[in-house]
Order: C-alpha cells, then structure tokens, then sequence
C-alpha cells in the first residue's frame, strides 16, 4: 500500500495530466476493487476491499484538482508544506488582498460571474507557471510559492461557492 | 447445501445456483419489491395483482394489517393506524414536533432519544413500524419467488443522513432481511433508467417522493454508475403539498386549526385527492364543515411554488457540486409519484432547459433498479456489466473548541471513503478526550445533527498540545459511518461503529428480536450455530472459488498446504461440531490462512484491470 497516488492509477509523478485518461482509468479501477465485487467473499476481503477503494478515491479526488496534484507531487518529494506560515511573496499577497476586497462586495450574479472568470484566469496562468517549473529541474525551489498561490485560489475557489449559495438563498 | 459444491483441489466448483434476490423500495407512501426473473427485472405483485403496498400498518388488538386495507382505516381510527412513519425515522423527539400536524399520533420516549407510538399493540418504535412493512414485502417475495432470500437491496433517499440510514438497516435486520446494500433512491432509479435506454452521458436524477426529494447528477460511462453530486431535503415531499392545501381549506373555512386526528386525516385525505384532480381538472370543488369552495390550478400552484422553488435551489446546488453547467445535462428523469403533479414537470424542465423525461413509470423504476443491484451483489450477474459508484449527501466531522464543526469528509465524497485528522490535548495533563461526530454543512454544531459521542480514555499524561490524536473517519458503501480515535504516542485506542444517538439502543434491538415471532421458542445457541454454520459456508464457498480461480498462479505449494489444511479443518468442525465458538474459531483460521491470498488477488485484479486500460490505448 506504499504505492503514491499517481502508481495507483499507472501512471507517472507528473504536473501535466490527461484527466479524460485519469477519470476512464479510475472506473476500470473501480471495477476491480469496490467492494460490490467482494459482496460473497468473507468478512477480511470485503474490508480489504473497501480499504483499497477508499484509499482510491482519494487518490483520485487529489489528483484531480490541480492544486491539490502540486502540492501531492511536492509532498512527494519530501517537502511538507507549512501552508500557515508567512507567505514571502509581496506582489501575490497585494493581489490577494484585492482579490478578497472584490470577493466581499459582490451582491449580484453578474458580479460573480465575472469573478469567476477572472479567477479561472488566474488559476490556469499559475498552474501553467507551477507545469514550467516542475520541468526545470533548476527552478524547482519556486515550486514551494507557487503551490501556495495555487493553495490560496482554490481556497478563493470555495468561497466562491459559498457565496453563490447565499446569494441563491 | 453450499457443502455439496466444494470441488476437489483444483477442480472447478459447480457454478452458482441462481441465488434468490430482491431490491425493495421502502417508500413514505407506498413500498414496492421487485426482482430480477429470467433476465428481466420486474416488481412483484399480491396476489390481488397490485404491486403498490401503500406503506400502512394497522394495528389491531389482535392482528397487524399492512397495506391497502390498512390505509383505509387511516380516518375511522388515526390513532392505531401509522401512515408515512419513513418520516419519523432516524428523528428524535424534537424533530417529531415540527412534523406534529401531519402526524397525529401519541408519542411516548423510550431508554435512547427515539420516540416510541402508542397503540393498541403498545409502543412501537418507527423502525418496528417500517419492519412490518418490510416483513409483508418479504413475505410476497418468497412467496412469488418460491424460496428463501439471500438477501435484499433497501433503498433509502440519497439525502438520508446516518441516523436514517442507521434505521432502516435496524428494520430489515427486525424483518430477518439479510441487507445486501442500502441504496440511494435516485442512483436505483439511474440503474433502471440506464440500462433501459442504453443512455450515456450525464443525468439529471430529480426525485420527489411523498415525504423526501433527492436529485442526483451522474455521469453515466460503460456501465459505471458515476454519482458527481446528489442534494436533497429529506423532509420535503408529496405529504407537504397536501398539507399546503390543507392550510389553504382551513384559511379559507376559517376554521379552527386545532383538529381532531380523525378531522385532520380527512382533511389531508381530501387534499391529496384534490392535488391529484388538479393533474386533468382546472379547478376542483373541496367541503370542509359548512364550507365549501373551489381550489383553482393556478391557485395550487401558488400554493406549491414555494416549495417547489427548495426543490429546484437543491438542484443549482447540485450542479455547481457536480461541476457541471446546465448544457452539459444530457437527460433529466422524473422520479417519484409527485412528479406527476405538471406543475413539477413545468418547473423543473425549464431548470434545465429542456423536457425532462416521464416516459418511465415514476412509482416502479426504483424498485426496479435496486433489483438489478440485488442481482449484482446476489453473485447472479457479472459486476463488469454494471458499477455504482456513490457519494455521501452530507459532510462529516467532528466538533472542535468554541462549538464549531471540523469537516473531516466534505458532502459528494465518492464512498467508500476513509480520512484521518489529526487533534491534540488542549490542557496539561488531561488524560480523556470527547470526541463528537456531526453531520451537517454548518459551522455552528448547534445546527448539525449530532450523530454519537464516546471518549478516547488513558491518554498518557503530556503537556497541553503534545498528544497527537489521530481520529479516522471511514465510510462504507452504504454509507454508513465508523469512527476510531488513537493517540499515537502511547497507541491507545478508542473506536465506535456510530450508533446514532436517535437511533435504537442495543436494548431495545435485542428486546424487539425476542419479541418477534419468528424467533420466539427457538433456542438461543441453536439459533447462533445455524447462524455459524451458514458463515462457514460461504467462506468455504468463496474461498474454494478464489483457488479455483487464482490458486495455481499466486501460491506457491507451501501456502497452498496451510491453506488446504485450514480447509479441511474447518470442513470437519462444521461436520462434528454442534459448539458455535468452535465452528467461529475455524472459520477465523481459515480467514486469517487466505489473508495474503485475498490481498495478492485484490493486486493481481488492480493489475488487470489497468492492463485492459493499455491495451484499449494502444488499439485506438
């Protein structure tokens, strides 16, 4: 059971991942150990298959979230990221007090439509930066900020979500 | 006589007997029981020919009826005759009080915080209520079926919380119903409607019941049964749009709200009757006392929208979990007999901009799709033609200082699932440490429901914030909770499958299995022998398939001795022995002799499965 998250699935440590390819791997995966398979064999099997599919699943739902895959390849390689420590890295953390300013005055749908988009934007350009880097082995200690930025977003991501609730109250 | 079939080393066992299996859906208003036959899934019928047993139970000085005739006693004696207990499952006292006015009935407390009805029968707790619907509809089963059941497929709405869920498993288990699976509601109806029209793609499940709504979105892929995000309310149905009326006929009369039982049963009797004119008529005529008018359409539908508008919330809700947007919705099925009201069919199709599906009966389909996964799981049909793959409706945690909600597994987790969090001691020395589990989206644990407490004790004396307590959360594919909690630097442990604190105490379950006819004079150690012996069996069954199959390629000849020896150990218990320890001890044996087996299997199938993967690649 040492096996990394991306072993699991067959495939190699990477930033850069066909999720098409990840989710049809994972259900022809799910067809071999969720435990309606083992619903005749006895009591130990059906716990190990459960285990198995547990341990599955979240491998699945942390690789598909591209946040979540880089700070997974960084833990990978050793590196436990402290994500409450302080952030040295002024120009995001302005970017960040603006984008949370602009978060909390939104009270209509358009606005947070557009927010949307313009965090999308920002994710992707990030994520294209943290793929860079991760395939350049010289650059690899501003991997560590990056995955904080990516952290930070999708956190902003959730709020988001949280919003839309409210406003849909 | 599963014995007969154990083969010779590496000789094939016989193949399956087709093993008798039933998917039944326990439904607030009526509950139906289907079965696979012949390939062909179908809902059994009584032997009138109905296949709909309105979900009543009368009880009478001397006889439980179940069914229509026990529906059509609801006015002339409300007190005896339990209508819609599904809504009273899982609830505490508390809760029982807003749902007062539908349920006239006299509640009592009982040892644990579940409210008990008085009848003439003396108090009976919902889930002996729900068991005795469970019992007419295994008895029409076996009947029709010609046998004993292996087990059956309940479902439950997919917004059910644990304590619900909890529930019903204590139902079946008092009907002698061997539970295979519990299953949401709207996931047996995506089977049913799947595998009908050959559909690909991501669904829209929108089901309104008459005391729940769900609505799932699936994605829909070779056979797997993908869950992306299910919502619901589970107090939301049918039985609130009569109550609507109700509350429109007594405004209107002016009457007086403080009714009679017998008064306010045929109020909602004759409010579910007009609900149901109103699908053909435009308007129909309603009495109550001296009053008399006339409920338009458009009238009910002001009635309902607000409702319907906490059905349709649930569904954006839904998708921005599943992470789909509305024009990725390839279909929207209707589910649940609700659904026939049109306004429902208006509201929800321009939702989705687009007409959603009622082509399949909304009252059968899940029945009819819990049968095929009692199929499944009853070892009759191949998995690889059909995998559901389901979430949990509701985050899970823990409560933290300051009474706030921790979420260990957030709502629409695939199950099953498993997730450690790790916590610490917050004063010098302390030794214990409560650990709460909640389930629920807000922060505040006062609006969560509380689902169990226990206390991880003998926790070595250390500075505040030393401890590290690691607690586990894991999730089983019924959705089903267990909590363990461990200190890491001592290892103690404390571990707890989640009674929930609405649910029975273990009391009660034993009290009420003794109370039941079917095991009154049969002696105790009798009873937990055969229950061994029929265990026994089907280790020895799966285990002499799993040699049959992967034997020769994953042991080597020494393993294969302890195992063969562990085989024949048990084989001559079961023959010998009338002690149920002895038989229990073998059987462990053997379990714990095929455990690397089992898990080099497990690997081997994982590898096969990827295998097939790389070879499709390389093809297309």
């Amino acid at each position: 059971m040492s096996e990394c998250h991306f072993g699991l699935f067959g495939l190699k440590p990477a930033f850069e991942l066909d999720l098409t390819e990840l989710s049809a791997r994972y259900r022809e995966m799910a067809k071999a150990v969720h435990p309606d398979r083992f619903a005749d064999a006895d009591a130990r099997e059906q716990r190990l298959a459960i285990e198995r599919s547990a341990n599955m699943n979240e491998a699945y739902r942390v690789l598909k979230n591209p946040a979540q895959r880089a700070l997974y390849l960084l833990r990978l390689q050793g590196c436990d990221l402290a994500l409450e420590a302080t952030v040295q890295d002024p120009s995001f953390l302005m970017q960040q007090m603006h984008l949370r300013e602009a978060l909390e005055e939104i009270t209509d749908w358009p606005a947070v439509n557009a927010f949307k988009a313009e965090l999308k934007q920002l994710q992707q350009a990030q994520e294209q930066e943290f793929s860079a880097i991760w395939q350049d082995a010289a650059r690899m200690s501003e991997a560590e900020r990056l995955v904080r930025r990516l952290q930070f977003l999708d956190k902003l991501a959730r709020e988001v979500r949280q919003l839309e609730e409210r406003l849909d109250d | 006589m599963a014995l007969l079939q154990i083969a010779e080393p590496g000789q094939a066992p016989k193949p399956h007997q087709r093993r008798l299996a039933v998917g039944i859906d326990l439904g607030t208003t009526n509950s139906l029981v289907a079965s696979v036959r012949s390939g062909l899934a179908e809902t059994l019928p009584d032997a009138d020919g109905a296949v709909i047993l309105p979900s009543a139970v009368h009880y009478q000085a001397s006889a439980t009826v179940v069914g229509a005739a026990a529906k059509a006693a609801t006015s002339q004696d409300p007190l005896n005759t339990i209508v819609s207990v599904k809504r009273l499952m899982g609830r505490g006292l508390q809760d029982i009080h807003q749902l007062g006015e539908q349920l006239p009935y006299r509640f009592v407390a009982g040892d644990s915080q579940m409210p008990f009805i008085e009848t003439c029968q003396g108090n009976k707790s919902p889930v002996e209520v729900s068991a005795d619907i469970l019992k007419a509809l295994r008895a029409r089963a076996e009947q029709t079926l010609g046998g004993e059941l292996v087990g059956a497929v309940i479902t439950v709405p997919a917004y059910f919380d644990d304590a619900q869920r909890q529930a019903t498993k204590d139902a079946a288990k008092l009907a002698g119903l061997n539970v295979l699976r519990l299953l949401n509601e709207p996931t047996a109806a995506a089977v049913a409607y799947g595998l009908d029209k050959q559909a690909e793609g991501v669904v829209a499940i929108y089901d309104l019941g008459g005391g729940t709504f769900d609505v799932s979105i699936l994605r829909l892929s070779r056979g797997v049964f993908e869950v992306l995000a299910t919502g619901g309310d589970s107090a939301l149905g049918g039985d609130d749009l009569d109550l609507a009326i109700a509350h429109w006929v007594l405004g209107e009369a002016q009457a007086s709200t403080d009714l009679t039982p017998a008064q306010q049963r045929s109020l909602l009797e004759q409010a579910c009757a007009a609900k149901e004119a109103l699908t053909d008529a435009s308007s129909v005529q309603l009495s109550y006392g001296s009053w008399q008018g006339v409920l338009t359409r458009e009238r009910f539908v002001e009635l309902i929208d607000p409702l319907l508008e906490r059905t349709l919330k649930a569904c954006r809700r839904a998708l921005r979990d599943a992470d789909v947007e509305l024009e990725e919705v390839d279909a929207v099925v209707m589910v649940g007999g609700s659904t026939r009201v049109p306004r429902v069919r208006d509201v929800v199709g321009r939702l989705f901009a687009r007409e959603p599906l009622t082509d399949i009966d909304p009252d059968q389909v899940v029945a009819i799709g819990a049968s095929i996964q009692a199929d499944v799981l009853a070892g009759n049909r191949s998995g690889d033609e059909l995998l559901l793959l389901d979430v949990i409706p509701l985050s899970l945690g823990l409560e933290t200082m300051g009474g706030l909600m921790e979420k260990v597994i957030a709502r629409n987790t695939t199950i099953p699932s498993a997730r450690a969090q790790e916590f610490t001691t917050y004063k010098d020395g302390q030794t214990a440490m409560l650990i709460h589990v909640l389930q629920g989206e807000r922060e505040l644990i006062s609006a969560c429901r509380s689902l169990a407490r226990f206390e991880l004790r003998g926790i070595p004396p250390m500075p505040a914030g030393a401890a590290k307590i690691r607690v586990t959360f894991q999730v089983d594919a019924d959705g089903l909770l267990d909590v363990t909690a461990r200190e890491l630097n001592s290892g103690v442990e404390a571990s707890i499958q989640v009674k929930p604190s609405y649910g029975l105490s273990d009391d009660e379950i034993a009290r009420m299995l003794t109370e039941s006819m079917e095991y009154a004079g049969v002696d105790k150690d009798a009873r937990a022998l055969a229950e061994e012996q029929v265990d026994a069996d089907r280790l020895l069954e799966a285990v002499q398939a799993a040699l049959a199959a992967d034997g020769l390629a994953l042991l080597s000849e020494a393993e294969r001795r302890d195992i063969d020896q562990a085989i024949a150990q048990l084989l001559q218990v079961r023959a010998q022995s009338a002690d149920a320890a002895a038989v229990s001890a073998a059987a462990k044996a053997l379990s714990v002799a095929t455990d690397e087996f089992a898990a080099r299997r497990m690997d081997a199938s994982v590898r096969a499965a990827l295998a097939g993967r790389n070879v499709q690649e390389i093809e297309e």
